[in-house]
């Protein structure tokens, strides 16, 4: 090499010689760090990078699964499904043009817009940059149509899907047992993602909706298919290489419920009571302690609460002062007043601290130390029997006076009252039943304490699901069931997936005999012109048994200063009425509630006396 | 006859001196371009462009073998009517040239509906008189940076278009053949030092988009749908590739249009993507192979002149292959540098034709 350079003897020979060395070297060494790099990445990050331009063509789409429905114990829906027009947007393709002609084109309010704004930046938050994003949900068919016509030309990455959508065909009938759906909040959404829920999915909120979430929600379908740089979508053919796999896996429809309510009863138990504002119905098969009709008044609408229920709808509604949230029938506690006097009967009864046949004199009134104890009027000499039939308050005040506070709380325990009735339904209260401990730490026990709680006063609160338990088990002999709302589960297809029996909580060992003079009184209650509810529910379709309460509130220093609705007084008494029917052949068992609706006979009686006898007369027939 | 024979023998004894491994080297680059170039754009609507890289590529074989056959003696004579004619070329430019309007730069001239770059041609230009000047001209150090510098001139054109790519290039080709053949390097020192000291305090003369690119190389996520979108998606794509590629005209980085304008700056992505490791260290390897050729024709020169005509080339096809595979994987920014061969473009292809002919020319004459 070189020999030309070498013979022109110029001087700069020996330097090129030198440095031509030193620059292949340099050049070696340029071409080895390119190849480094390339083996860096496409041997050493290959896999990765091969999945990720997988998932850069690959795009995933969630097919809604059809949410089971929630049926009546004949099969009538209570909770469905309607088709719903919803518009999606690709999180990238949501430019301030695109938002600006989805304004104009279907005339989007504020609200609107800034919510549509609200989820994109959501999305991208969450870096799902190209998927599809629920911007717009329940559109109506016209704005389905707009966008179908108007804009998905005009613009790539938007689209109309049409999917299903909670709906409710009887309104605010029954809306405490079945609940509604709404979407889920941040928070919840990252506790929930693991069971594959995703942003903008609605979730059950209350009632059977959000216990029975996991039957009726199904399993979504997954579709796959491949795009573009430009979101075009490859033809089938080229999308299955990239995918390798299933292109759709279909998804499962959730599970239909089976109810054991009958729509029919319950919208008569909710017309029943619709002149009250606050009041609650629960109706029990006696036989199996299946819930028919459960009321809980006032109520929403779920539709509109599982819909696009505005701001301020939402706040008048949590700021109402009859508290719509709060499942009258299942949870919220109230005193029970004469209906609890059967305890108090049984309790002193079975401690031999009275026989049946003898007679307390009842002069009106009652004094215990320096208090003196009101009845509602001079009953004369009274026995078991005519002091549950006329609800004496001096006969078991005399008994409790006689026996304390322990025997009351036995038997009140007994009958399942102070603990959650086993429904798992709205945080089933569980009520209190006071007992001496209890007193321990409020200012200590005395036999007032008694005194109040013999008649359902004073310290005790109860459910009214408690109650029409407690009247089941002494109307069928004892058993006390526990409550049962759901019959059974069944497959889309219809096969039964689970069929729930009834279940029994305990059996209340009570001496026949004791039981029977119990039930004689409350028969005497309706059937006995002297009977507390006599006029008011005494029925010529069937014979109903039961008894009246009348509970007495302490006016809430809260209540002052603070603006109640028209005709609502929080110092009226809650009226109750708990019974069944047929009185000899028990079939139903009902607890009505009226908050502060006055006296039980004459503001609860009728309550139960039209709901009975519309379930003699139609719901029992059937149609 | 016999004259007819004693000539052809003479051609014959030429042809075997050839230099077979450049050309066949060479020749393998333009195969690999041009299947490259047709699973780039085919099904594309810019399918129609592998017709004229087709006929650029007949055009570049006829004139590389011309190129070849003639004495480079003759080129290096006519060195400053080169550089003169680039000169007055890209004076045309400025005054009427075809002008980018994302980039707000004028680089072409439209002739008979094709676009010509004279930046390009400058590059030949300016190794040529390079030559010229370590041959013969000027015997005083004075006078010989001054020839340089004319040498040089057209850089300055050329960077005030802006095309800091070409620019660059040129500078670093005569920095190569600079740093071989000058007794003392310290002038090159002298010219690069300020250079880079000054530069950052240049940055707000740079364009927008130039300031873009650097930032965007330095942090791709700065413009995600832009630049960045582009390099993530040039390196998904040769990363994708792993061992043996996702075979022919099933790269789906290209395919699918992830890779935007990948005929031009990024064929290399392409390639990558679909012959995997071992094509494109292959595709690497042969361009190694392309610059040890020509820096060993440069060892087997005749003459000084020849010897810089080889160095330039290699400096300009490694210069151009090094950095144009550096940015695709993302390992200097993106700049407008083509892939010696196997860009798209007719300019450039020429380019690299004539300059590898020039060399070829050196090899058919080292033995005088």
């Amino acid at each position: 090499m070189l020999e030309g350079w070498r013979a022109s003897g110029s001087p700069a020979l020996p330097i090129l010689a030198a440095r031509l060395r030193y620059l292949l070297v340099v050049v070696g060494l340029g071409f080895l760090v390119l190849l480094g790099r390339l083996w860096q990445l496409q041997i050493i990050r290959g896999d990765r990078y091969r999945e990720q331009t997988v998932s850069n063509v690959v795009e995933r789409s969630h097919i809604a699964s059809l949410r089971g429905k929630i049926l009546d114990r004949k099969g009538r829906p209570l909770a469905e499904n309607r088709p719903a027009f919803n518009i999606y947007v690709q999180t990238k393709a949501f430019t301030p043009e695109l938002a600006q002609a989805l304004e104009t084109t279907l005339g989007l309010s504020a609200h609107e817009m800034e919510l549509m704004s609200e989820r994109i930046e959501r999305a991208r938050g969450r870096k799902q940059f190209r998927q599809y994003q629920r911007v717009l949900e329940d559109q109506g068919r016209d704005r389905a149509t707009l966008v179908d016509e108007s804009l998905r030309y005009r613009f790539a990455g938007i689209e109309v899907r049409t999917e299903p959508q909670r709906h409710y065909p009887s309104g605010a009938l029954a809306a405490h047992v079945l609940g509604y759906m709404s979407q889920m909040s941040a928070g919840e959404l990252q506790r929930l993602e693991a069971d594959g829920y995703e942003a903008d999915e609605t979730i059950g909120r209350f009632g059977l909706e959000l216990e029975w979430e996991a039957y009726l929600r199904g399993k979504k379908g997954l579709e796959l298919f491949a795009e573009d740089a430009h979101h075009n979508r490859l033809d089938d053919m080229t999308a299955a290489r990239f995918i390798g796999g299933p292109m759709r896996v279909e998804p499962i429809a959730g599970h239909n419920l089976v109810s054991t309510i009958d729509i029919d009863l319950q919208r008569v138990a909710e017309a029943a009571v619709a002149k009250h504002e606050v009041a609650a119905v629960v109706v029990v098969e006696v036989a199996t302690g299946k819930l028919l009709a459960v009321v809980s008044k006032p109520a929403f609408d779920p539709n509109v609460m599982s819909g696009r229920l505005s701001a301020a709808d939402s706040a008048l509604l949590m700021s109402n002062p009859h508290a719509p949230f709060l499942d009258k029938a299942l949870r919220a506690t109230y005193p029970p007043g004469s209906v609890f006097k059967f305890v108090t009967g049984i309790a002193a009864l079975e401690e031999g601290r009275t026989r049946a046949d003898e007679h307390i004199n009842c002069p009106g009134s009652y004094t215990l130390g320096r208090t003196s104890f009101r009845c509602t009027h001079v009953h004369g000499k009274v026995d078991m029997q005519e002091a549950i039939a006329q609800s004496c308050n001096v006969y078991f005040y005399n008994l409790a006076e006689r026996m304390g506070l322990d025997p009351i709380v036995g038997v009140a325990h007994r009958f399942g009252f102070g603990m959650p009735t086993g429904l798992g339904l709205n945080g089933d209260g569980g009520g209190r039943v006071p007992t001496r401990t209890w007193y321990k730490n409020r200012g200590g026990y005395s036999a007032g304490k008694a005194t109040n709680a013999s008649i359902g006063q004073g310290d005790v609160e109860v459910t009214v699901l408690q109650v029409a338990m407690a009247y089941a088990a002494l109307a069928n002999g004892g058993t006390l069931y526990v409550p049962q709302i759901v019959d059974r589960v069944e497959s889309v297809a219809g096969q039964v997936v689970m069929q729930y029996q009834p279940r029994i909580a305990r059996v209340v060992k009570v001496a026949p005999s004791v039981l029977s003079l119990m039930t004689r009184g409350m028969v005497d209650v309706v059937a006995r012109d002297e009977g507390t509810a006599f006029a008011a529910v005494r029925s010529n379709v069937v014979a109903i048994a039961g008894k009246t309460g009348t509970a007495q509130v302490v006016r809430l220093s809260a209540d002052r200063g603070r603006s109640l609705p028209a005709g609502w007084h929080r110092s009226k008494e809650h009226a109750w009425f708990a019974g069944w029917a047929p009185a000899g052949a028990p079939e139903i068992a009902i607890a009505v509630l009226i908050e502060h609706g006055g006296t039980g006979g004459t503001v609860a009686g009728p309550v139960v006396k039209s709901v009975i006898e519309q379930y003699f007369k139609e719901v029992k027939r059937g149609p | 006859m016999s004259r007819l024979g004693f000539a052809l023998r003479a051609e014959r004894r030429r042809f075997d001196q050839l230099d077979w491994p450049l050309v066949v080297t060479m020749l393998f680059i333009v195969g690999v371009g041009l299947l490259n170039l047709y699973s780039a754009i085919h099904g594309t609507k810019h399918a129609a462009k592998f017709d004229q890289q087709l006929m650029f590529v007949t055009m570049g074989v006829v004139l590389f073998g011309l190129v070849a056959a003639i004495d480079y003696h003759l080129w290096i004579r006519l060195a400053w009517w080169g550089i003169g004619g680039v000169l007055l070329l890209l004076i045309v430019v400025a005054l009427m040239g075809t002008r980018s309007e994302a980039k707000g730069s004028s680089r072409w001239l439209m002739v008979g509906g094709y676009g010509i770059q004279p930046s390009e041609f400058a590059k030949l230009a300016i190794i040529i008189a390079l030559a010229r000047v370590s041959e013969q001209l000027g015997n005083t150090t004075p006078q010989r940076y001054a020839y340089i510098a004319l040498a040089m001139a057209p850089v300055g054109f050329i960077a005030i278009q802006p095309d800091l790519g070409t620019a660059s290039i040129c500078a670093l080709v005569a920095t190569s053949v600079g740093l071989l053949v000058l007794r003392d390097i310290r002038p090159i020192l002298l010219i690069w030092l300020p250079l880079l000291i000054v530069a950052p305090f240049k940055w707000d003369s740079l364009h927008r988009y130039q300031q873009n690119r650097i930032m965007v190389f330095l942090d791709p996520s700065l413009d995600p749908h832009g630049i960045g979108w582009q390099l993530r998606q040039s390196k998904l794509g040769i990363g994708s590739g792993q061992l043996v590629g996702k075979g022919y005209l099933e790269g789906t980085q290209n395919r699918f249009d992830f890779l935007p304008e990948h005929w031009t700056d990024f064929p290399f992505a392409v390639w990558a993507e679909e012959w995997g490791f071992l094509g494109s260290a292959g595709l690497v390897l042969a361009f190694a192979l392309l610059v040890y050729w020509c820096l060993s024709l440069a060892f087997r020169a005749r003459d000084k002149g020849g010897a810089i005509i080889c160095v330039g080339v290699a400096a300009l096809v490694f210069w151009h292959a090094i950095i144009n595979i550096a940015m695709v994987i993302g390992m200097a920014p993106v700049v407008g540098v083509t892939l010696p061969f196997i860009s798209y473009g007719g300019s450039s292809l020429l380019t690299f034709f004539i300059a590898l002919g020039l060399a070829a020319s050196v090899g058919l004459r080292k033995h005088g």
